[in-house]
């Protein structure tokens, strides 16, 4: 399997009236075809900005693409003009976006809107589309698909409209499927329901799935490889096994540790990471986690690390993993 | 998801409603507001009046002369003193008001229609732009476009001063060259400095042709085009400039600024809708940009984008329809404006040409008789004027609650 999707020193900023903000800062990873990868972080990492930095749908300006290489089938996506890029929003890679009270447009019928996509990227009729737009609303479970095209977003719930946008989303088979935070917006039940749509899909399909989300629960069921972001930066990255088993990274741990379990007596505190990310405007000069580390020492507040491949695949940006396996261990 | 034994003929899912469009919906909450329907039907009755009388009863204003009928009052049986039945009277020429304020209403409404008309395409357009490209990047070649046209609307008045139409071309040959440059990343000052120059040139050297002091006038006027031509191309910068100058529009008391545009014009019809046209302008242009900037922000146009859609498809399929509400039911009340103002031109002696009827130059034909009696001279075309726009307002006022999506049950 080769790459599908190949990201170098992608780096993100938006110019605001406080200053640069850093969104991200020089990423590089690779997807491989009909891959699940997992995005995680806290809010304000930049997730769901290199996901639009790959889509180019970054608001220019503010917003600007600094720097790096976005190579998806051997083409850089960054050097594309609007007219080739379009072509590949939608048909190559699709996206799915957090709100699905908003996602759909409240003046059209969903099935129109399922059409539209059809007709621009795959040259069907009006009736072919609609026939075929019944078709993947079925796919995604929703009963009575036949009727329910001709129906209004406002007559949809919103587990509903979020399996509506997928349908949208894999109308015309893209090979990679952004999901972005896709199950925020919904209850739990509805939650575990998208996230087997979307395992279902994706074994059927074959294509690749990166799934943004804050929610590890979500991903360690689903993700083949996970990228743990923070401030802009991917600090740590390696199979689910490698996260969620064998952790790295001082960030991930206390991540990790901030999951309530289910055994946990009740009344028990909800143990949480102290202090708060960075400020994207005025990155520190050494590594973004330095001021909420309990590992840290004065060699981290100078020097920022980079990725490093700490066992085949499993990569982190922490000087002291090393030590802090064997002090875990201790 | 639980299996249920349910052939599929059974499932009866009752979230499933006859489903109506947005019209549907908003004409049925319409129907059920009574004084939307009032209004409604007064509108109806004057559109229909209107154009009925116009194409299928024959009047023709010049030779509607009569010194023998001068000022009777209504009456609805002939008898001695008029030998025809006049159920509004008549006016100092012995011509008949109800004919006339009928025949008027086809004037009155048309310069209504078309003062909002202009007003809601030219405005509408520019707002949608505005506020569209405020939020989305341009692409290359529309960005060389609204520059171009830039130019050409900042270059008709150095031009109109000059009487040199090429100048027009010239200032929009220099937006074009802007975008060019603007590619090539030059730095700020020399784009500023080179702009400047080029804009003094094109206004300067034109007007020279005429007189030393037009092209002076013409040379200042280029150096500030220049100059906003230099600052580099961005949809905030076409945004600001256009809606600054529909501050200024809006800065004069709009009456003043159609007297003024029709006394330089001339009075006449057509010259009365164009200058209220033009005064609405930037009421429709803020409306669309306001909406345009809450709309662009939904997630649905984002999703749009995301799916492949080209700029115009995000425009008119995704957007405009969102706002079409609010335009609406502002065009409704507009029109009931618009009416208003045209009678007011028309009043001064600014609108229609005397002998065609037109309801605001009958009333200024006539004020003079009411202190000998005559009240029926202006009372009809009055309350045409008044009952119409009232019809127009309730109309409005209904189309607002009908297309509220807030108040959807």
């Amino acid at each position: 399997m080769d790459a599908l999707l190949k990201i170098e020193n992608l780096k993100t900023r938006f110019h605001t009236e406080d200053g640069v903000v850093k969104a991200v800062n020089g990423i590089s990873y690779e997807m491989k075809k009909g891959e699940v990868l997992g995005v995680v972080g806290e809010s304000g990492c930049g997730k769901s900005v290199h996901a639009l930095s790959i889509m180019r749908l970054i608001q220019i300006p503010p917003g600007e693409i600094a720097d790096g290489v976005i190579w998806f089938e051997g083409r850089n996506l960054l050097e594309l003009d609007e007219n080739e890029i379009r072509k590949i929003r939608g048909s190559d890679i699709a996206m799915v976006f957090q709100d699905p009270m908003t996602s759909l447009n409240p003046v059209y019928t969903v099935g129109f809107q399922i059409v539209e996509a059809l007709k621009l990227h795959k040259n069907m009729s009006e009736k072919q589309g609609k026939v075929r737009a019944a078709e993947l609303l079925d796919l995604v479970g929703i009963p009575d698909a036949k009727k329910r095209v001709d129906n209004y977003p406002h007559q949809f719930s919103g587990g509903m409209r979020q399996r509506a946008m997928i349908a949208m989303a894999l109308s015309c088979s893209p090979k990679l499927l952004i999901a972005d935070e896709p199950t925020t917006a919904l209850d739990v039940t509805i939650q575990a329901q998208i996230v087997d749509l979307v395992i279902k899909l994706q074994e059927e399909m074959g294509m690749a799935v990166m799934w943004i989300t804050h929610d590890l629960g979500v991903v360690a069921e689903m993700a083949q490889l996970i990228n743990v972001m923070y401030a802009g930066f991917i600090i740590e990255r390696g199979t689910a096994q490698d996260i969620f088993k064998r952790t790295l990274h001082p960030y991930t741990m206390g991540l990790l540790a901030s999951l309530p379990s289910i055994d946990e007596a009740p009344g028990t505190k909800l143990i949480s990471i102290p202090g708060l990310p960075p400020d994207l405007v005025d990155l520190p000069q050494g590594c973004p986690f330095y001021a909420r580390c309990i590992y840290r020492k004065d060699h981290c507040q100078k020097n920022r690390p980079g990725l490093e491949e700490a066992k085949d695949g499993h990569y982190v940006a922490c000087w002291r993993w090393d030590e802090i396996k064997v002090e875990g261990a201790k | 998801m639980t299996e249920m034994n349910l052939s599929p003929g059974e499932i009866e899912d009752f979230a499933v409603r006859e489903h109506r469009s947005l019209w549907l919906d908003a004409w049925r909450r319409l129907k059920a507001n009574r004084t939307a329907i009032i209004g409604l039907i007064v509108v109806l009755i004057f559109l229909l009046s209107a154009t009925i009388a116009h194409f299928f009863w024959e009047y023709e204003p010049k030779i509607d002369l009569d010194y023998s009928a001068k000022l009777l009052p209504p009456n609805l049986r002939v008898s001695e003193q008029s030998l025809k039945i006049h159920p509004f009277g008549t006016d100092k020429l012995g011509r008949d008001i109800f004919r006339r304020t009928v025949h008027g209403g086809w004037n009155s409404l048309r310069v209504g229609l078309v003062a909002v008309s202009i007003s809601l395409v030219v405005g509408g357009i520019l707002g949608l732009l505005a506020g569209f490209f405020e939020s989305i990047e341009m692409y290359f070649w529309e960005s060389m476009a609204l520059m171009a046209f830039l130019g050409l609307a900042l270059g008709a008045l150095p031009a109109w001063i000059a009487n040199q139409i090429f100048q027009v071309f010239l200032f929009c040959a220099l937006g074009i060259i802007s975008v060019i440059v603007d590619k090539k990343n030059l730095s700020k000052h020399i784009r500023r400095y080179l702009f400047a120059g080029l804009g003094l040139l094109a206004g300067g050297l034109s007007g020279l042709l005429v007189a030393p002091l037009v092209g002076l006038v013409c040379g200042i006027l280029g150096l500030g085009i220049g100059l906003l031509l230099a600052i580099p191309v961005g949809g905030k910068i076409f945004s600001n400039i256009v809606m600054r100058i529909m501050d200024i529009i809006l800065a004069f008391p709009s009456y003043l600024l159609a007297i003024a545009i029709v006394a330089f014009l001339g009075p006449g019809l057509e010259k009365g809708m164009l200058a209220i046209g033009f005064v609405g302008i930037p009421i429709y242009a803020r409306l669309a940009r306001s909406a345009v900037l809450s709309v662009s922000q939904k997630e649905y146009v984002l999703a749009s984008q995301a799916v492949g859609e080209s700029h115009g498809r995000m425009l008119f399929r995704h957007i405009v329809p969102n706002i079409l509400s609010p335009i609406i039911v502002q065009a409704t009340m507009g029109l009931a404006n618009a009416i208003l103002s045209a009678a007011a031109l028309g009043f001064l002696g600014l609108g229609a040409i005397p002998p065609e009827p037109e309801w605001g130059s009958m009333l200024g034909d006539s004020y003079k008789y009411l202190s000998s009696g005559a009240w029926w001279a202006v009372l009809f075309p009055g309350l045409a004027i008044m009952l119409s726009v009232l019809g127009f307002n309730l109309l409005g006022d209904g189309l607002r609650d009908a297309l509220d999506p807030k108040l959807r049950i």
